[in-house]
């Protein structure tokens, strides 16, 4: 048997089917996708193949220690900075138990310049390392030359990956390289490893490109361990909240279970409920101090590295996280994973019930806390998809000309290029394949000159041709900015977050210390600080003592329900409607919201599947409209944006708009004295693409898109890390680049990627379209309803939430409007 | 437009992003930063040509609808040395050729110590600030905010801008004059200028600019004291 095998035999076990089919198929030379449940054994499938061919090539393991060091053969590439530690140890493993002549080392943003110094020199046998980083590498004139040996490229986390602009970037890479390979006469194999998905053949087809996908091979592993779906649910309803995403009403019932368990990952949607978890927890279970942890994004990176550890060492009671801890790494000990608020996702909520019960035979469970009544619904609507196997799809990128651009920066640097055949490399990834000539020849002259015409840019290049008409940099200088800017694709600019005397805590956005005043208290990495003063990007703080505080809030947090988990939560309203309450079969969850639908039924009524419910209302605010089109955030905001785009055209009315997963809700100080028709008409899908893009420009959605589009195309100068003002007259924002090229380059070709972003990826044109399509055929059903009905609450107090009122005057107002309501519905 | 009685005499603020003083017949205005989107080009960095011909046309305007006698730039006139093209200075010259009669003054700011003082035969006169005119001793004219004792201080330097919110999930920022009791910030008035959001205190008068016309949208007569919020209507002229 080869040696590699019985390693794995005695340290890990008997294979898995999936695992000896993965490791034929590449030892045969092909490429596809690895698809199993994080924890299930992917990294072995796909690493040991590469190692036993070369343990058959060299039999004689006495001679071994005399072999020179094995040059590069696989690059191994990861969305996070975080997982690459790990994964390196996992791949040393088996060769520092056999004592094979190979190294494995990392190659990323936090790398040692020393090591990074020797890696120019030479690559390792395996290099561990990251979309950006590998972009780095391909930056390098002896790039082609280093990676010569190259026979493998395995792409952990795909599924993570395929739907951004860095998996866009990795694409582009693996295009180059798999050219590389064949230009020398040799095929690279490409594996991408993913956890479930709704696109399977899809991610593989992106991951291999046109060319190659036709012969890829999908190697499915076992299918998800047991899971199970349970919600604590509150109990007294009537004090439970109908709106909110903090609340912090069911802390009790969740430390009993932290009480009765062993490890719990408690997962958050966003930073500022993990802060506020953590303080509470801490707060409330005082003894427990050091046996509960705090992980996100924000918190430095130290910090979460010692967390990480001490997980994966058992010793933990909770860590509060976000997806911060959504990936990878393996944390055998944690038994339970509880879901604070709304998972809004099927696959989010597998993900992170994988986390927990990684021994084999062992049920991952997660158990659902809801932050409002809402919420209730979403966790039997996630065990219904789950159960039925609807998970949500990610979609590849569409051509974004940002990242081509940089990437052909990155081109001429490494190596330069010539236009025919880098269009062919360009056109054999699955994103550019439509690449028409135009954008082509528009990419080519934008980092030429700017844009089409030279006229429009003087005196401006990054990239020259030469007389033989091949593409290198401009300057030496320019290439210096340009690596500088590749690994920008995810950062924002934010401030650090530091002690007087220098201890790191973390980094918050630059807009959220804009509304702190010196001597303002806040709660970050889980202490209560105050500000001091801020100065050249650092925020000192210090601790202090007392309550009131605010909490950050960090954008990002507004994840959408998914299609298929609003489908879900369709259905369940559908089916109290239909059958209500006393159905002996309805889960707990459904059970518990009951009264409440009771409520909604006797002020309104609760919506069919086949039905648009739209309320109308007044209150001192003004005229409220509610559509309950139930079909996630993203298209209600695109249905929001379309109506009060129309609304307005029609007659001159100002109209206030706000979504949330379940519906729309449109404010006006005048009644809009709609019907049926006008509804009708309002909700057409006729003339979509044009009211959207018209709308547009009266909105900011398109210079939000066109902040990544400036960083990633190399507009904005990143500078010098740790220097940042050394480029201060190169200091410019993307807003300002959006007004300059709108009033004097509007052909500008990433102004229209910035639309189109918007619309496909933000508003979700498509699922926009088929919105409206499914609307026409519903009926209407339109109600005049004395107050707000528990359906339209949350949607108020979201408005509320918007207005930028201090979190504690919200706390108040929507208390009070609650207890109205209560109130009346006592009567 | 709109006027501000302001230290005893009117400022007539103009949407173009430059004030008229009536008294003295000058036009000021602040934050050129001539040569910036130059500069940015010869660095790699693709930014459009035509924001120097828009500043001028401006002027142009400005100084016509005014009749001016004297213009008086508060600092920056240049962005950086880098960005002081032969092409730039070459249309600067153009144009200062058909502003023969005009005074002009710049009231040097951080860029032009970089950058240096316009070519000599540009005939601008440069000065250190706070600087003040014997004729007008309780008006002075500086870059960045300064406190001068007996007089109003205009100032630029600072690129103040409000956020306004409009209908739907409309928001916007815009450029605008902001007036404290003893100093008034400019807008930039370079086309190719980055902005910063105040945050005014009560008792201040803010004027956002529009594409056509300059609005209060914050002070005694808006009725907004705590809030930068305009009303809708006010949002929606602007977006338009």
């Amino acid at each position: 048997m080869n040696p590699i095998e019985s390693w794995f035999r005695d340290t890990v076990g008997e294979p898995f089917a999936f695992q000896r089919d993965a490791w034929d198929a590449q030892r045969q030379g092909e490429s596809g996708l690895l698809h199993a449940p994080t924890g299930m054994g992917k990294t072995y499938a796909a690493w040991l193949p590469t190692l036993m061919r070369w343990c058959e090539d060299h039999a004689d393991a006495s001679a071994w220690d005399q072999q020179p060091v094995e040059p590069i053969r696989v690059l191994w590439i990861t969305p996070l900075r975080a997982l690459a530690t790990d994964t390196e140890t996992n791949l040393k493993k088996p060769i520092e138990a056999l004592g094979l002549p190979w190294t494995v080392e990392r190659r990323t943003g936090d790398v040692s310049a020393t090591v990074k110094a020797r890696q120019k020199k030479k690559l390792p046998s395996a290099l561990v390392t990251t979309p950006e980083s590998l972009s780095v590498l391909l930056s390098y004139a002896d790039a082609r030359q280093k990676f010569r040996g190259l026979q493998t490229v395995i792409v952990d986390e795909w599924h993570e990956l395929m739907s951004t602009k860095r998996g866009t970037q990795t694409e582009l890479g693996l295009a180059r390289l798999r050219r590389w390979s064949r230009e020398a006469g040799k095929e690279l194999s490409v594996w991408g490893l993913s956890a479930t998905l709704g696109n399977l053949p899809e991610a593989m087809d992106t991951l291999l490109g046109p060319q190659l996908a036709p012969r890829g091979r999908m190697i499915h592993g076992p299918d998800h361990k047991a899971i199970e779906i349970t919600t604590l649910l509150p109990d007294d309803m009537d004090r439970f909240p109908w709106a909110g995403h903090l609340g912090i009403t069911l802390l009790p019932q969740v430390l009993q279970v932290l009480e009765d368990s062993g490890s719990t990952l408690l997962f958050t949607n966003t930073r500022s409920q993990a802060e506020i978890w953590f303080n509470e927890i801490c707060a409330k279970r005082p003894e427990w101090i050091g046996e509960v942890a705090l992980h996100h994004g924000s918190i430095d990176r130290k910090s979460r590295l010692a967390v990480e550890d001490l997980l994966r060492r058992g010793g933990l009671r909770c860590c509060v996280c976000t997806s911060s801890l959504d990936l990878g790494v393996d944390f055998s000990p944690v038994d339970q994973v509880i879901q604070v608020a709304s998972p809004k996702g099927v696959a989010r909520l597998l993900q992170r019930a994988g986390r927990s019960g990684h021994q084999p035979g062992k049920v991952s469970r997660v158990i659902g806390v809801p932050t409002n009544a809402l919420e209730i619904i979403d966790f039997a609507a996630a065990r219904d998809a789950a159960a039925a196997r609807r998970i949500e799809s990610r979609r590849p990128l569409d051509r974004p000309l940002d990242v081509l651009a940089q990437h052909l920066v990155t081109c001429a640097m490494g190596g330069g290029f010539t236009s025919e055949p880098m269009l062919a490399e360009v056109r054999s990834s699955h994103a550019y394949q439509d690449l028409s000539d135009q954008e082509w020849a528009w990419c080519l002259d934008f980092v030429r000159r700017g844009g089409e015409t030279l006229k429009v840019y003087p005196q401006y290049a990054r990239v020259i041709e030469d007389e033989d008409g091949r593409f290198g940099v401009a300057s030496p200088k320019i290439a210096r900015n340009h690596r500088m800017g590749i690994g920008t694709i995810t950062s924002d600019t934010s401030i650090a977050v530091k002690f007087a005397n220098g201890k790191k805590l973390g980094s918050v956005e630059e807009s959220f210390v804009g509304f702190l005043k010196p001597g303002d208290k806040f709660v970050f990495a889980g202490h209560l600080l105050q500000l001091i003063r801020v100065r050249a990007m650092v925020a000192t703080v210090k601790k202090a003592a007392g309550k009131k505080a605010q909490v950050p809030r960090w954008q990002g947090g507004r994840t959408p329900l998914s299609t298929q988990l609003a489908d879900a939560v369709r259905s369940r309203l559908d089916d109290v409607r239909q059958r209500g309450e006393a159905a002996d079969d309805l889960p707990p969850e459904m059970l518990a919201v009951a009264p409440l639908l009771a409520l909604q039924a006797r002020w309104s009524v609760v919506p069919a599947d086949d039905e648009l419910l739209i309320e109308t209302t007044r209150s001192r605010d003004g005229h409220h409209t509610f559509l309950y089109p139930l079909q996630g955030r993203l298209v209600h905001e695109g249905l929001g944006t379309l109506l009060a785009h129309r609304l307005t055209r029609e007659a001159p009315r100002a109209v206030t708009v706000t979504v949330n997963d379940y519906g729309i809700e449109l404010l006006s100080p005048d009644d809009l004295e709609l019907v049926d028709r006008d509804w009708r008409r309002l909700l057409h899908r006729d003339g979509l693409l044009e009211d959207l893009l018209a709308a547009l420009n009266t909105s900011q959605l398109a210079r939000r898109a066109f902040r990544d589009i400036a960083r990633v195309a190399g507009l904005i100068s990143t500078g010098f890390p740790g220097q940042p003002v050394a480029n201060r007259h190169l200091q410019a924002s993307s807003e300002l680049f959006f007004d300059v090229f709108t009033d004097f380059d509007p052909d500008n070709l990433l102004l229209d990627q910035a639309r189109r972003e918007v619309l496909e990826q933000q508003l979700e044109v498509t699922r926009l379209t088929a919105a409206l399509d499914d609307l026409a055929r519903m009926r209407l059903d339109t109600r005049l309803t004395p107050r707000l009905t528990p359906l339209a609450f949350p949607l108020w107090a979201e408005r509320l939430r918007e207005q930028h009122l201090t979190s504690q005057s919200w706390q108040e107002r929507v208390g009070k409007m609650v207890m109205r309501l209560e109130a009346a519905a006592d009567d | 437009m709109s006027e501000i009685e302001w230290i005893g005499q009117t400022w007539r603020l103009r949407a173009d992003r430059s004030v008229h003083w009536k008294t003295r017949n000058t036009l000021i205005v602040a934050d050129p930063h001539f040569g910036k989107a130059d500069h940015f080009r010869g660095s790699g960095i693709p930014v459009p040509k035509g924001t120097t011909r828009h500043n001028l046309e401006r002027l142009d305007v400005a100084l016509r609808a005014t009749a001016s006698t004297r213009l008086v730039v508060l600092g920056d006139f240049f962005h950086s040395r880098g960005g002081v093209t032969d092409e730039l200075i070459e249309q600067l010259r153009e144009w200062r050729r058909r502003w023969d009669g005009l005074s002009i003054l710049n009231v040097r700011g951080n860029h032009d110590r970089q950058a240096g003082d316009p070519p000599a035969d540009l005939e601008i006169e440069c000065v250190v600030g706070p600087w003040r005119d014997q004729l007008d001793p309780a008006v002075a004219f500086a870059h960045e905010p300064a406190v001068v004792s007996n007089a109003g201080t205009l100032c630029g330097h600072l690129h103040p801008a409000v956020r306004l919110e409009g209908p739907g999930k409309a928001r916007l920022r815009a450029a605008c004059f902001h007036f404290q009791t003893r100093q008034a910030v400019l807008p930039a008035f370079g086309a190719f200028t980055g902005m910063k959001v105040i945050r005014p205190r009560r008792g201040d008068r803010v004027f956002a600019i529009g594409p056509a016309e300059v609005a209060e949208v914050f002070g005694p007569k808006t009725g907004s004291s705590a809030s930068s919020a305009p009303t809708p209507d006010t949002a929606v002229d602007a977006v338009e």
